[in-house]
């Protein structure tokens, strides 16, 4: 694809990011986590809540745009979206405002998720976890799935790990070593849920089985709180209170055989193990002129360990199949080459659905994570697999 | 009894009826494009290989190979009591058709094993086509 015209590279920055506390159960409504991210977002812009003109959400937020606008009482609205499906959406969110800005829809736009994952809806007991009576239909695909017992994103990923484990001879431990990178940047990490819970390799092998062969220690937390980003152009992005971090290219993509509905119809793809990161990677690195070997620390959709197994291989960090001894080899480590999850990830800071993970790498890229990756100037963000989704390069800008 | 909680499919949709219309005669069908023969699962009315829109439901025998599976330790759902597995199987002679199915407990699998349908009643007496290991 020719890059040149409408090319979006480094014309936006992240000026703003914020977030909440995040907990099992946070006493307040989504609406109250929603306002204090956003608040926390725009004055770490240095902006006021009059700057933002244009709000985008995760279609599974039970906020709207004009929720979050009354409550911030925004009287500039030009612009708003959605995004998705859930996971999918953080990458999309980004990739909207940017259209809104470019186009000259909005100036500033105002991304955000909020749920009360714990004490509210636990989307791992599945989206039809309410229904009574029958279930499926109206191009849901559920009647083949929910009726069998699979109601689980969970049982999803379990089913595609055993599929690697088969393929590629995938082991175990190395799962493990995610969970537990994963784990060691949380102990350091003050807002992350599992701050004070160490865990080494045994621990994760002692961890209880869930779906075979996924453990606990393998699933992402539930959790309560919420994640907010102000997304302006560069050239106000250069003005605001922070340095400047840009987004150096975003894509959205699918995977070639794209199947309906949420999860369990992705076991249907002429090969499951194919994933749209496959896509993204190449669409995302041309876009952004650079390659997996520029990047320097990545933040990565982890809803399972698996999840993030195969995106070392899709997004070239390794060949196909070599995601597992890729895990266990030190590479994702802080000192390692691709350091990843630095904040703790879905796994063990908290599950804010891909949101954090953004958070997270505009931190990196101004010095002020809480596992910092000395000179870090590239972060790759990636948003939740496994139907059709996202993914982002931000760097450092100067 | 915890059976009585699970959940029956919808059997009226008007993409996926034609499933549990055959599967009630314990038929496993598979909607195929009456032009080309494209395997169209989940099951749809555009034939995307051909751009036709005659569809039938083509039966086929009830035999596949395990392709997948997942041991649940966990009750995520009333009515279904742990520990269970899902198998996941690619039809015979559907090739690239998968299709999921519930065992009870930790029966021993293998990826690649023979595994057939039986027609097994849910809650409300809907049939399921549910895969067993062909022994």
């Amino acid at each position: 694809m020719k890059q040149g015209e409408y090319s979006h590279q480094d014309k936006c920055g992240i000026a703003g990011v914020g977030w909440t506390k995040f907990s099992k159960n946070s006493g307040r409504s989504v609406l109250s986590l929603a306002t204090e991210a956003s608040l926390n977002a725009i004055r770490d812009a240095g902006l006021q809540p009059d700057d933002i003109d244009g709000i985008v959400r995760c279609d599974f937020d039970v906020v709207a745009h004009n929720d979050l606008a009354n409550s911030l009482n925004l009287s500039n609205l030009t612009y708003w979206g959605y995004s998705g499906a859930g996971g999918a959406a953080p990458a999309g969110m980004v990739a909207q405002a940017i259209g809104a800005i470019l186009s000259g829809q909005a100036k500033t736009v105002l991304a955000f998720r909020s749920l009360n994952g714990r004490s509210g809806f636990r989307l791992g007991k599945g989206r039809t976890q309410a229904s009574s009576g029958a279930i499926g239909g109206n191009g849901s695909y559920e009647e083949f799935f929910v009726p069998f017992g699979m109601v689980s994103p969970g049982q999803v990923w379990a089913m595609l790990a055993q599929r690697h484990m088969h393929q590629f001879g995938t082991k175990p431990e190395d799962l493990g070593h995610i969970a537990v990178t994963s784990r060691e940047r949380a102990n350091s990490n003050p807002n992350a849920q599992m701050h004070g819970r160490t865990m080494t390799l045994d621990d994760y092998l002692a961890s209880p089985m869930i779906s075979s062969p996924l453990r606990l220690a393998d699933y992402c937390l539930e959790t309560d709180g919420a994640c907010a980003l102000v997304v302006t152009s560069a050239e106000r992005a250069a003005d605001t209170a922070k340095p400047p971090v840009l987004i150096r290219a975003v894509a959205q993509g699918a995977v070639t055989g794209i199947q309906p509905g949420m999860v369990g119809p992705v076991l249907s793809r002429p090969d499951p193990m194919t994933l749209p990161s496959v896509n993204i990677a190449k669409t995302l690195y041309a876009r952004a002129g650079l390659g997996p070997q520029d990047i320097d620390v990545a933040q990565l959709y982890d809803c399972f360990t698996i999840t993030v197994l195969v995106q070392f291989e899709d997004y070239g960090f390794c060949a196909r199949g070599e995601g597992g001894p890729f895990a266990a080899s030190g590479a994702i480590k802080m000192g390692g080459s691709l350091p990843i999850n630095t904040s703790g990830g879905n796994l063990s800071e908290g599950y804010i659905h891909g949101m954090s993970h953004i958070v997270e790498g505009v931190l990196q890229l101004r010095g002020e994570s809480t596992s910092q990756v000395e000179g870090a100037e590239t972060c790759l963000v990636t948003s939740g697999l496994p139907v059709a989704t996202g993914a982002m390069i931000l760097r450092r800008g100067s | 009894m915890s059976y009585a909680e699970r959940p029956p499919p919808v059997t009226t949709d008007y993409d996926t009826a034609g499933f549990w219309a055959a599967a009630s005669e314990k038929k496993l069908a598979v909607r195929t494009c009456s032009d080309c023969g494209q395997s169209l699962h989940m099951p749809k009315a555009y034939c995307h290989s051909c751009g036709g829109w005659e569809t039938e439901w083509k039966v086929v025998p009830p035999t596949a190979t395990l392709y997948t599976w997942t041991t649940t330790e966990r009750e995520l759902r009333a009515g279904f009591k742990p520990p269970y597995t899902i198998v996941c199987v690619e039809v015979d002679e559907a090739p690239g058709v998968r299709m999921v199915g519930y065992l009870p407990g930790r029966p021993h699998l293998k990826v690649g094993m023979a595994m057939h349908a039986r027609f097994e009643p849910t809650a409300d007496g809907t049939l399921l086509p549910q895969w067993y290991p062909t022994p």
